[in-house]
Formats: structure tokens, sequence, C-alpha cells
């Protein structure tokens, strides 16, 4: 195996957010929440950066990870793929991380998001980290993920074993694993969980989610006041920061901005024409490009049923580590990781008739077994309700397998079949 | 060998059997499971036939499953689906599944909404061994009879479990036997023809599969058959039912002696333990967690202990891993793997393959140059 080491990257993304909010700042239309939410950003990964400069440890983890139970015990949490990810957005390093990450003998039929992570810890791409820490949620690429990077980077590490469904004995299982993870955490910390602050923590999570509920309610005005490919931003406040006050101070100034510009009759894009519900995640190398054929077209994300449409119920801060259990259950993803019955079937055509939704568009990321499995499926329930579906097949990170042209193309085709119905 | 020869005659028929179809012919239901993390004892406890549903054991058209599940859902899952769209299945009387993997429960989400098989049901398998594990999956298995009992309208009683258990610990037993005849130096049976045993087992109902498995284990021990080869090797990785890739393997001067295969010996490797101070279906549940592992399992290193222990006892050479094209469990595991057995001095060979493949072409010229890598050591 010769891989290159490589310094971390860490610095690129602060000095893109500082970047990028200057931009914001010095813009006609300067949005206070944008700012917040970089901020937020540049936060996260300063904290990275000087966590052991501060005496804490860096616990490195996967999607949906409870890290709430690390911001209690002030261990400094690193979303492995969000991070890496975000390097490659901002530096363009993808064929170094893909190719140490076959260079490890992964095979291409590995998604490359994680693909991309293990070959990110195998150059030094991403910090070392103290522990790693992962579950098997969403797939099994996220199961599977941890043990090559324990393996890679020697550190300690914890496998969080989320049940597949939701029944009495299943979220008794998910509370004991969480008391296993804490132990482990405590153990390698040296430091005693702080409840208090867990409590906490989990107050401020229903005040989080209750935000993002309120700014779904927000998005289903028309037109809709919330940027095309904002979602991902909702996304990643939770990913990162859930429960932490620079996320609530975004959520709440941009649920005040939008509900000025529901109250003014503001779009999002100067003329909605298109109504779209989203599944899964755009080509991130594709963003802007998105956004201006979003504007271009007046085509708007208003509603994606397993990012943003958050399940019913309120967490029990008196109740902490059941709460973190309960939130996995609630958090809209997981309906694609449990069993796609009635309930999650159900929540696409409600999303269609809250957010009066006249088209959707599926980004089939080609590494992506589980959501690519869905395709038939989500297009024949649209199609009982009359709402037209797209599939853009597509690679989330790797730039080369669809070309801006074709998705052009894609795009606008299915609006003019839009705009004739 | 006439007792060989009818095993073949089983598959033949796939995916109705003869004996599926005398089973159905005096009213017996028959029930298909996706995964070896499924329980059949119980199924047969309650007077059904549990059959596993695989798919084609060759290079077959799979456009219908194509669209159904997408191209980059393993070719096992597409093939078991293209079989369920086109009625091959439309026998069952109910589908049961498990979480045991991203293309598993893909398969059964679209198979209960495209394919109208009439019971459902579908396991939360835990990731790990623990006590809390074995609670947890113990629950699950009895909210599973529970749910079966409903159905099929039979109250599954204990003795049923214990008289079903004995019986499936037989065939376990019987395919173990089996199996020790080619730890000899030139084994009475080969690797291809070890699959077409393995085949069977799985469409036909155990009471006459063990006497006929018994009746060829007597004929090998008494036989002067004696298979050979340049170098003793072991399979591993995803699920393989075509022995037709078995042959080519064997075709290019291997010894296929094991493997470590959900449709080999990770389907016979451990019996229920039956212990008198503990429910029977308690006893069942810690089988079927605890068994040779998959590689969703955590952590990774049981499997892989429990590998090289097998490649040391049948005194293989070298080891193929066969991985379906995106079965992911497998492909992660894969560098740890092949780490591990370096360590032993066990070379690895890996093959990215597609489910039903024959094996010919550039597999045939990379498990050449293996067996001549092989050779090339020994001397």
């Amino acid at each position: 195996m010769t891989i290159e080491r490589m310094n971390n990257k860490i610095d690129s993304i602060i000095r893109a957010c500082r970047l990028i909010r200057k931009m914001n700042q010095s813009g006609p239309n300067a949005r206070k929440s944008d700012i917040l939410y970089y901020n937020m950003l540049e936060g996260y990964y300063k904290r990275l950066l000087s966590a052991h400069d501060n005496n804490n440890l860096i616990a490195a983890h996967t999607d949906f990870f409870p890290v709430e139970l690390l911001y209690a015990m002030d261990i400094v949490p690193m979303h492995t793929e969000v991070t890496t990810w975000m390097i490659v957005l901002f530096t363009g390093e993808i064929e170094n991380i893909l190719a140490s990450g076959s260079e490890l003998g992964l095979v291409s039929e590995i998604c490359t998001p994680h693909r991309g992570i293990a070959g990110a810890y195998a150059n030094g791409v991403v910090p070392r980290p103290d522990m790693m820490l992962w579950s098997n949620l969403v797939c099994d690429n996220t199961a599977k993920s941890g043990e090559l990077i324990v393996e890679i980077t020697g550190s300690k590490g914890y496998f969080l074993d989320y049940p597949f469904k939701s029944s009495a004995s299943e979220m008794d299982y998910l509370v004991a694993e969480l008391g296993d993870l804490v132990g482990f955490l405590e153990r390698q910390s040296g430091r005693k969980m702080d409840w208090d602050r867990l409590s906490h923590i989990v107050g401020q999570m229903n005040v989080q989610i209750e935000l993002m509920r309120q700014i779904n309610e927000l998005r289903k005005a028309v037109p809709t006041p919330f940027s095309p490919l904002g979602f991902l931003q909702l996304i990643t406040a939770d990913y990162l920061c859930p429960g932490q006050p620079e996320a609530i101070a975004y959520l709440e100034t941009l649920r005040d901005e939008l509900s000025q510009m529901v109250e003014a009759g503001e779009g999002a894009v100067s003329n909605e024409r298109f109504r779209l519900m989203s599944f899964w995640l755009p080509p991130m190398h594709m963003m802007g490009f998105l956004d201006r054929i979003a504007e271009e077209f007046g085509a708007v994300s208003v509603t994606e049923p397993f990012f943003t449409f958050w399940g019913e119920g309120e967490l029990d801060p008196g109740k902490p580590l059941e709460s973190v259990a309960r939130k996995s259950y609630i958090i809209p993803a997981m309906r694609m990781f449990g069993p796609m019955d009635e309930r999650a079937i159900g929540s696409i055509v409600d999303c269609v008739e809250q957010y009066r939704v006249n088209g959707a568009v599926y980004y089939a990321n080609i590494g992506c077994r589980h959501t690519c499995a869905t395709i038939k499926l989500f297009k024949d329930v649209l199609a009982d309700v009359d709402v037209p579906m797209l599939t853009i097949d597509c690679d989330v990170v790797d730039p080369t397998v669809t070309s801006e042209d074709e998705v052009r193309g894609k795009l606008e085709q299915f609006f003019e079949m839009l705009e004739d119905r | 060998m006439n007792s060989l020869d009818r095993f073949r005659k089983v598959n033949e028929s796939f995916p109705m059997t003869d004996q599926i179809l005398e089973h159905k012919s005096r009213g017996g239901k028959v029930f298909g499971w996706l995964c070896t993390y499924v329980p059949e004892e119980i199924i047969h406890a309650a007077g059904a036939l549990p059959i596993r549903i695989i798919g084609y054991s060759h290079e077959a058209n799979l456009d219908d499953a194509d669209a159904h599940l997408y191209i980059n859902n393993c070719t096992f899952s597409r093939s078991c689906l293209q079989l369920g769209l086109e009625g091959e299945y439309d026998f069952l009387d109910g589908v049961v599944g498990g979480s045991t993997c991203d293309g598993a429960r893909r398969l059964f989400d679209i198979w209960r909404q495209y394919i109208g098989t009439p019971f459902h049901h579908v396991l939360t398998v835990p990731r790990k061994y623990t006590e809390r594990a074995q609670r947890l999956y113990y629950d699950e298995i009895v909210a599973f009879k529970k749910h079966f009992e409903e159905y099929t309208g039979v109250d599954i009683s204990d003795e049923a479990l214990h008289q079903s258990t004995i019986l499936f610990n037989e065939s376990r037993s019987l395919l173990r036997r089996l199996y020790e005849l080619r730890k000899r130096d030139k084994p009475p049976i080969s690797g291809a023809e070890t699959m077409e045993v393995l085949n069977a087992a799985y469409r036909m109902p155990k009471e006459i599969f063990n006497e006929w498995l018994g009746e060829l284990i007597g004929d090998l021990e008494s036989s002067d058959r004696a298979c050979s080869g340049r170098a003793r090797v072991m399979l591993v990785g995803s699920v393989l039912t075509n022995p037709e890739f078995v042959k080519s393997i064997e075709d290019q001067g291997a010894l296929v002696v094991t493997d470590e295969l959900c449709t080999s010996t990770r389907y016979w490797g451990d019996p229920v333990i039956i212990d008198n101070d503990r429910p029977v279906l308690e006893s069942i549940s810690r089988r079927y967690l605890n068994n040779f592992p998959c590689a969703r399992m955590y952590p990774s290193d049981e499997r892989f202990n429990r590998i090289i222990d097998f490649a040391k006892d049948y005194r293989v050479d070298g080891v193929i891993s066969q991985i379906v094209r995106y079965c992911v469990p497998y492909a992660h595991d894969l560098p740890l793997l092949t780490d591990r057995l370096n360590g032993q001095g066990i070379p690895t060979l890996g093959l990215d393959v597609e489910y039903g493949t024959s094996g010919s072409g550039q597999v045939a010229t990379r498990v050449q140059a293996f067996i001549e890598m092989l050779e090339a050591r020994d001397k």
C-alpha cells in the first residue's frame, strides 16, 4: 500500500466559510441567516482544529450519530462524511482521496462517499481522531466503514447497532446501546457524562426540531420563500450542531426571515413556476449550477420527505438517553432505514398534498444501493397522485459521472413536460 | 453415482421442484426465506415447507428486476426478484426476510410491493453477539412465531419445535460429515458436486434430504472416487449457488475443498444447542444469531477467525474471494480479510463477479494464474 500522506485540510473549510460569509455580507441582498450558517460551520471546524490544544478529544463519527452525547462531554465531534466532502468541495482533492480509498483495496462498487472517507483517513486529509464512532444508520457502507478506519488510524472504536424497526424491545435495545456508548466515551475521555448538560441539549433539540418544523411550514407558502437547495443547510445544522446555540440562532433567524418573506409575498426565485419534491443529495459540485437553473426556470425544492419532513413526537429532557434514542426515530432519514412500509411511502403522498408539489426530482447516486432501489417504487407512488418524477443519474461527489450539460438537458425537458401539463 | 445424481435432478426443476409440487399437492403451504438469519425450524414446526429463495444459477436477462431494483443492487437480489416478477415463485404462501443487508431488505420491500405473495414478515437482525442482542433477536423470533401462527392458524408447540430442531440439526450434522470427507488428500466429492447437494437442501423437505444425504455419504465413504487438483482452495465471499462457477475453478486445476458461503458452511455451520434450561425457541434464536457470521456482523474478526480456522482445518493453499458486485458487506471486509490471511501465510485471490456467472473468460484466466502462483510457492 503506497498512500501519500498529506496535511489535514480542515483549514480549507474555515477559509472557505470566511470567504463565503464575506461575499454574502458584501452583497446587496445579504441575509443574516446565511452569515450565521457560515459562522456555525466555521466555529465547528475551529473547535476541531484546536481540540487537542484545548485538551479535548476528537471523536470521528458517521452519519446520524447521536453527537448530543459528545457535546455533553466536551468531546469534539468530527462528522466524517460532511468533513471529507467539504474538503473535496473546497480543495478539489477528489482524485487523491478516491485513489487512496482504492489503494486500501476498496472496490469501485463501494460508493464514492465511503470509499473516499477511508481514503481521507489513510492519506491524512482529515485529522486522526482519538476515537471512531459509527453505526448502521443508514446503510451497509456506514455499518462497515468504521472497522477499516479504526485499523487505519489506530483509534479506539465503538459501533452503535440501531435496530431496524421501532418496537418496545428495539427501543430498549437502542437505549442500552447508547448507555454502553456513554461508558465507552467515559473510559476513553476520563470524563463523566454530564447528565444535566445532556438534558439541556435534549431540551434544545426540541427547540431545534420545532424550528425546522416551522421552517417547513413556511415553505408551504406560494411562492415558497426558502432557497432552492436550502434544505442542505437545514440538514447540515442537524448533522453537525444538534441542540447547539449556533444552530438554533441560525434557524431562528432563518425562520424570521422566511416569515417576513411569506408576509410580503416574496419567493425564493423571482418567478416560481415549479414546486419540486427532492429525493437525496444533488451532486455537490453542481450546487451553483443548480441554483442558477432554479432561478432560470423558477423551479424550487419545497419538500424533501426523507431529509426535512420530521416525524411526530417530542423529546423528554427528563429522560435524556431515551430521548436521544427517540430522536433517531423521528429524524426524516429513519424512514429510509426501516421497512419501506405504508408509513414511509405515505409520507411522500403527505408531502405532495401539503406542499402542493407538481414534480419530483430523484438524484440517483450511482453508488447508493438502498436509495436507488426505490426509484420505481417512488415513481409509481407519485404517478398515483399525478406527480411526474425525473431521475438524474449522478454521483454526489465525483464530477466525472454527470456533466452539467446532461443535467441541464434533462431538467429542461422535464420542465417543458410539466409546463405542458 | 445415483445417490449424487438425484440431487442434481432436484435442481433441474428449479424453482418449483417435484418435492415442492408434491408438498403443495397435498395441501401443504410453502414459505420462502431470503437470508440464513431466518429460522426455518419455526416454519417447519407449523407443518409448512421452508424453501430458500434464490435466483437463476446462470447469467440471465434481468430487465424487469433492473427496472424495479436499479442496477446498483447486487445481481443476487435482482435475480431473485426477476424470478418473482416472472411468476416463478407464485407457489409461495409467504416470504420471510431479515434486515441483514441493503440488498436483502430492499429485495423484501420491492417484493412486498410488486409481487402478490400473501404473507410477509421481516426480522430485525442485530449486528452484534452481545447478550442484549441475543435478547432482542429472541423477541424478534417470538414475534415472528406469533405472526406466523396467526397467519397459518397453527399453534406451534414446543414439542413440534423440538422435533423440527432435531431434524434440521440432523441435516447440519450430515452436511458436516460430507465436508469431513473433503479434508482427505483426494476427496471423493468435488466442490461443484457439493454445491449441487447444497442447492437441493433448500428445495426439498429435510426428511427426504437427510435420508438421501445419509445414503450419499455411505456411498462416498465406500467408493474409490478421488478428486485431485494442483492446489487446495477455499471459496469465500458473497452468496453463490452456481455449481458451474465452482466447476470452472476446478477445471483450472484447483481442488475446492471448503468454503465460507451463506449457501454452504454458513448454512449448516453450527447446530442448535438444545438446552433443557431454556425454551427451545431461545436455543433456536441463539443459534441463528451466533452461527458462522455473515460479513454484516460486528466485529468482523469473528468471521475472519472462523475462515482462518477452516483454512487450516482443510489445509488450503489459497483462498478465492468471490464478491458479487455491489455486495458491500463483503467488499468492505476484503482488505481486512486479505490482511489477516496474509498474516497466516495464506494468499488470496479477489474476484469481482456477477451472481450466476459461470466463471469463464477473465475469471478463468485469473484463477489459472493464482493456481500457478500457489504451485510455485510450494516448490
